[in-house]
């Protein structure tokens, strides 16, 4: 067996060490490099930043624990944004196991800027449905959220002075790590109810949404844990999202490597074969 | 019985169908009340499918941990946890913490659920970085373009390629908002055209395998 052969059937637990290494070494060490700004991101900021106080600003987090580590940042940064802008706030989640830890990020920012439950903002929690939660949302939000995720009625919040609907509401952004997510919002909200609707997915998802950013059906988009990282840069509050960006350039470039090695050693197998056939 | 098994579905699907296609192009105070109605229809169905999909995960692990058919020990893992975790959450009110005191359901959420699942995903890195090695080749001109433009996407989407190479990122940008959105936007008319096709035909009775392949 030659060398090209045994490199490519190298026992995998050696890249997976390789991988671990990528990651934890950053992290530990971090490097700081600059983050550049990308247009869609920079369009949900300009956006949240041009509405006046008191405007109306829905999160739905429809996604997860599993995508917890690109979603979750991104969540916090646009929270902090609105809190900061006084945006009223209001959270929900389309996704059933993501409740608990929907409710624990708005409460626990909500918390830390100093707003106030019911007066501020409100957690509406998770109803079935999916899509028939947004058009009943969209016909009337307290008949889709009679009561909030704390069993506080609606109709009573302070909060929700002035919203009756989802025509109510300046702006919304689902953070998706799938379906229900963004594409849900669109067609089953705003193309009806005519609000401005940004989002802010996994990376995986991303490239699937450029085109509903590209026409307009989203005004912005921030994709996985860069998307975070710059939405934090953008809003001056380093977080995890910036702390994660040393360790994923690290395992991108250890891929680009291990991509290149793969190919060489591929083509070098090649190259001797097709030798050693006119021999 | 055909009438109730077969025509009436077929019926109700035809006249709710029109009326619901029509509804989106009528902005008549009636016409949203039947809209309001029916959304909250749908959401309560949405909670008997929850119900459905539980019901049957349990029956399908009863059969295996009764049958003891092979990996049976997981069936039995998966009984434990979800009757506990329902038990405890019913307990608590469905409520992860009481007076910012946290809960056993709320743990069994903190401690258990997010890190498995975040370990779940975190797993995919190790995989996509030992298949990328094994499999992501140049056997043909298709895959050298699909290597040269993940590479270049992978470069520019962290901020190391775009130090290194301050090209990539713009390149990168280009390649999505350009190459991959439009080839995205020519997938996504083929799937909606075919998605209208199908609901044409649904309405119209032509296509009925959703009423099941029961005896008539």
């Amino acid at each position: 067996m030659s060398l090209a052969e045994r490199m490519l059937s190298i026992d995998r637990r050696i890249i997976f060490l390789m991988i671990g290494l990528c990651t934890l070494i950053p992290l530990l060490y971090p490097v700081g490099l600059a983050i550049k700004v990308s247009p869609e991101v920079k369009s949900v900021y300009d956006y949240i930043e041009s509405l006046p106080a008191g405007s109306v600003f829905l999160l739905s987090l429809d996604f997860d624990p599993a995508s917890k580590p690109e979603l979750y940042p991104q969540a916090v940064a646009l929270m902090r944004h609105a809190f900061k802008k006084n945006l009223r706030v209001i959270g929900m989640t389309l996704w059933l196991p993501g409740t608990g830890m929907a409710n624990e990020v708005v409460s626990r920012i909500a918390r830390e800027e100093g707003k106030v439950a019911g007066k501020d903002y409100v957690f509406l929690g998770w109803s079935p449905g999916g899509g028939s939660v947004i058009i009943n949302m969209g016909q009337d939000l307290y008949k889709a959220f009679p009561t909030d995720y704390n069993n506080q009625p609606t109709r009573d919040l302070a909060v929700l002075n002035g919203v009756q609907s989802l025509r109510d509401v300046n702006y919304v952004v689902s953070l998706a790590a799938g379906t229900t997510g963004i594409e849900t919002w669109y067609v089953f909200g705003k193309d009806k109810y005519k609000f401005e609707l940004g989002g802010g997915c996994t990376g995986v998802i991303a490239p699937g949404l450029y085109p509903l950013l590209r026409s307009g059906q989203i005004n912005g988009l921030i994709g996985g844990l860069r998307g975070a990282a710059e939405y934090e840069v953008l809003i001056g509050k380093k977080g995890k999202a910036v702390a994660g960006m040393d360790a994923q350039s690290a395992t991108h470039f250890a891929i680009i490597l291990l991509v290149i090695l793969c190919n060489v050693f591929y083509f070098s197998i090649r190259t001797s074969g097709k030798t050693a056939g006119q021999h | 019985m055909t009438f109730l098994r077969r025509q009436l579905p077929v019926l109700v699907t035809f006249v709710t169908g029109i009326l619901f296609a029509a509804q989106y192009y009528v902005p008549h105070p009636l016409s949203e009340q039947m809209l309001t109605s029916v959304s909250k229809w749908l959401q309560i169905i949405g909670g008997f499918a929850l119900v459905l999909g539980v019901t049957s995960l349990f029956h399908i692990h009863a059969v295996k941990i009764r049958r003891k058919e092979p990996g049976w020990g997981y069936s039995f893992v998966l009984y434990a946890g979800m009757v506990g975790t329902i038990v405890i959450g019913l307990w608590h009110g469905g409520k992860e913490t009481t007076d910012g005191v946290t809960t056993a359901f709320g743990w069994i959420y903190s401690f258990m659920m997010v890190p498995l699942q975040g370990t779940m995903f975190a797993i995919l890195a190790f995989f996509i970085a030992s298949a990328a090695y094994r499999s992501f080749r140049a056997r043909s001109r298709e895959a050298a373009v699909l290597l040269i433009a993940a590479v270049i996407v992978m470069l520019g989407r962290v901020p190391l390629g775009e130090h290194l190479i301050p090209v990539s990122g713009d390149i990168t940008q280009w390649i999505l908002n350009v190459l991959n959105a439009s080839v995205r936007r020519a997938i996504l008319i083929g799937i909606s055209l075919g998605a209208v096709a199908l609901s044409l035909k649904i309405i119209f009775g032509v296509e009925r395998a959703y009423l099941g392949g029961g005896k008539e």
